[in-house]
């Protein structure tokens, strides 16, 4: 076998000091771990079990959990009424005056539950629509899914002569735009321009579709209505946020389940194929997940679809590129959404920005940036 | 580190496939030798990829079988399937920043499981794939930092990494040099040489010629001449594949045919 490189002088020096220090861990200790993992191996009924955790993405799920807790503490302290986090912190542990406690409690805490669960949620339905059409700018948002569900919930909210819930009825838009834009993109299947293109068609049709419903309506309900098309986080119902919070967790334990055949969902179908994974089947849950996820968002928020963009980039760019960070890329969400809606509602005080606003506000510019920074090799 | 007597074997029955609405191989009958490489050439378009692909299981055939070990791969589970048959598809690409190590790791994942991420044996596996393949220095490095050979011979230590006593390459030189092309098909020969069924479609018949045990010529979905490269190839095979002219000679070093002064033949 030929191995000229191996024999060029300074070769070694050409490596990175971590990747030398990981070459001499291979040359330790062969037979054991991958270097950069923890392995636990344990016995359960004769049988041989053993999980590898990735240090690095141990640090970097840490790290954004404790990120969304200070600036969640931060969240509840900042407002109209500011409270300091000392105190926010008491009124949480129950230890605060009746006053703060029920400020804390009953009106700033539902309301960051909703900003992490739709952040959340968005995100983790982005990494996954990413991954199933290996492209990042394919995110539910994009491809027309918060608009199908948007006009649907708009028009149950309006009464078009609808009295669904909106959860329902966003999930039914949600459904209609995938399965339309699965349809225009058919023979072409998930991957490349086409169901980009496609979509990006079917998101236009169901927005203008939207602002057609909010036309025919009187003045005022259009204005009721006209926040939470934006996406804002006034607008939110108690039930709606529920659910989207039991979907939230369902969905993520279902994507951590999926997650070993996700990463072999990024490379070409004949390898994840070659490699044991049924590719149909998989693709078709990793769909249903992402469009479930985005619908029940989209009930409690709006369209918020920037998130499904920033947030998975923010987990890639931290993680290894041997997996799809499933939750990093969904704490990196709830983390966006809360610092966007703490934006939104504390920069321009009293006025608020609703939440949609200053995520494209950031997120159209981050897109440019995708779009037009220097080319590397595929995503 | 393959089982050699355990290998099954790889055939198919009155096998009939499409690609897309075009029906490219009707009613093929197939044995692949066990333990050889075996190289299936044919001008474009003349059902060897749709074949493989068929072989692979990644198209359902219109009718007939791709038989394993007798047993028709369609009622396979794909674990099962990818513990005995490892693919290397055309032109695969890799996720940005993916290393060496990494890529090879994947080739473990149909022995494993949720609660079987890693055991000796997956460290054993892909310490020899790193090394079969010459890629021990390598090991860290990401996938797009290498040349096109170096990354080609970690996507096949990928498939060694699968232990599979089969394993199916599409065009694995196609975009590689001439250097790149030996690196390559000298593995390919070794791994054969350590017990394992190799099935490779090739562009280039001069490589097949040479590389090869066993040759499969292909042409408009029929297998037109079979078995091994000195007794198949002539110069008239060679024009009814590639409709061009040309001299066989012998290589004096190894004895395979060697393809010379082609030309295009003198239309009918």
């Amino acid at each position: 076998m030929a191995t000229k490189t191996t024999s060029a002088p300074g070769y070694l020096e050409s490596f990175s000091p971590r990747q030398q220090r990981r070459m001499a861990e291979r040359k330790a200790m062969p037979g054991l771990t991958p270097p950069g993992y923890w392995h636990l191996a344990w016995h359960s009924r004769g049988n041989p079990r053993s999980v590898l955790v990735e240090r690095r993405a141990v640090a970097v799920n840490a790290a954004l959990a404790l990120a969304i807790a200070v600036v969640g503490v931060l969240y509840l302290s900042l407002g109209s009424v500011p409270v300091s986090p000392g105190e926010v912190i008491a009124a949480l542990t129950g230890r605060g005056d009746m006053m703060t406690t029920f400020m804390v409690q009953e009106l700033r805490l539902p309301r960051l539950a909703a900003a992490c669960f739709t952040g959340a949620a968005f995100a983790l339905a982005g990494v996954l629509m990413q991954t199933l059409a290996r492209n990042r700018l394919a995110t539910p948002g994009i491809i027309g899914i918060d608009n199908g569900a948007t006009a649907f919930a708009v028009a149950s909210i309006l009464g078009m002569g609808f009295s669904i819930a909106p959860p329902a009825m966003a999930l039914a838009g949600a459904t209609t735009a995938a399965a339309i834009t699965f349809g225009l993109s058919a023979g072409s299947g998930t991957q490349g321009y086409r169901f980009i293109v496609a979509g990006i068609g079917v998101g236009a049709v169901f927005g203008a579709l939207t602002q057609f419903i909010l036309a025919r309506v009187p003045i005022d309900t259009a204005n009721a209505a006209y926040p939470w098309t934006v996406g804002t986080l006034n607008a939110r119902s108690g039930s709606a946020v529920w659910l989207l919070g039991m979907g939230l967790a369902v969905g993520l334990v279902l994507a951590l389940v999926l997650a070993r055949s996700l990463s072999l969902l990024r490379f070409k179908d004949a390898v994840a194929c070659g490699l044991g994974v049924k590719v149909r089947a998989c693709r078709l849950q990793v769909l249903a997940l992402s469009v479930v996820l985005t619908g029940l968002a989209v009930a409690v928020a709006g369209p918020v679809g920037m998130v499904a963009l920033i947030g998975p980039e923010i987990a890639r760019s931290l993680s290894s590129a041997r997996h799809v960070p499933v939750l990093a890329a969904t704490l990196a969400g709830a983390l966006v959404m809360l610092l966007a809606d703490l934006a939104g509602r504390t920069l321009l005080a009293p006025i608020e920005i609703p939440v949609g606003i200053v995520t494209a506000v950031v997120g159209g510019p981050w897109l440019l940036w995708i779009l037009m920074r220097p080319q590397r090799s595929r995503p | 580190m393959t089982d050699t007597t355990a290998a099954p074997t790889l055939s198919t029955r009155t096998l009939a496939m499409s690609y897309g609405p075009r029906r490219v191989i009707d009613a093929l009958d197939l044995d692949l030798p066990q333990g050889q490489v075996t190289a299936i050439v044919g001008p474009n378009g003349c059902g060897k990829s749709t074949l493989l692909s068929g072989l692979a299981r990644l198209h359902k055939p219109d009718s007939g079988a791709v038989l394993l070990d007798g047993a028709d791969v369609q009622g396979l589970p794909a674990k099962e399937l990818a513990r005995q048959l490892a693919l290397l598809p055309q032109e695969a690409t890799a996720p940005e920043g993916l290393t060496v190590t990494e890529l090879i790791r994947f080739g473990r994942q149909p022995h494993q499981g949720w609660l079987r991420q890693w055991s000796a044996e997956d460290q054993a596996v892909v310490q020899y794939a790193l090394e079969a393949a010459g890629l021990e220095e390598l090991a860290e490095r990401p996938l797009d930092a290498l040349s096109g050979g170096q990354r080609q011979r970690a996507w096949i230590a990928m498939t060694i990494a699968q232990q599979t006593p089969l394993l199916l390459l599409d065009e694995p030189t196609s975009a590689l040099d001439l250097g790149h092309q030996i690196e390559v098909f000298e593995l390919v020969r070794k791994l054969a040489a350590e017990g394992r069924t190799v099935v490779m479609v090739l562009h280039d018949l001069a490589s097949a010629c040479r590389y090869a045990d066993h040759l499969i010529a292909m042409n408009g979905g029929r297998i037109v001449a079979e078995g091994k490269p000195a007794t198949v190839v002539t110069p008239a095979l060679v024009k009814t594949l590639y409709q061009v002219e040309c001299t066989l000679l012998t290589d004096p070093a190894t004895g395979s045919p060697l393809i010379a002064n082609v030309r295009r033949a003198a239309t009918a």
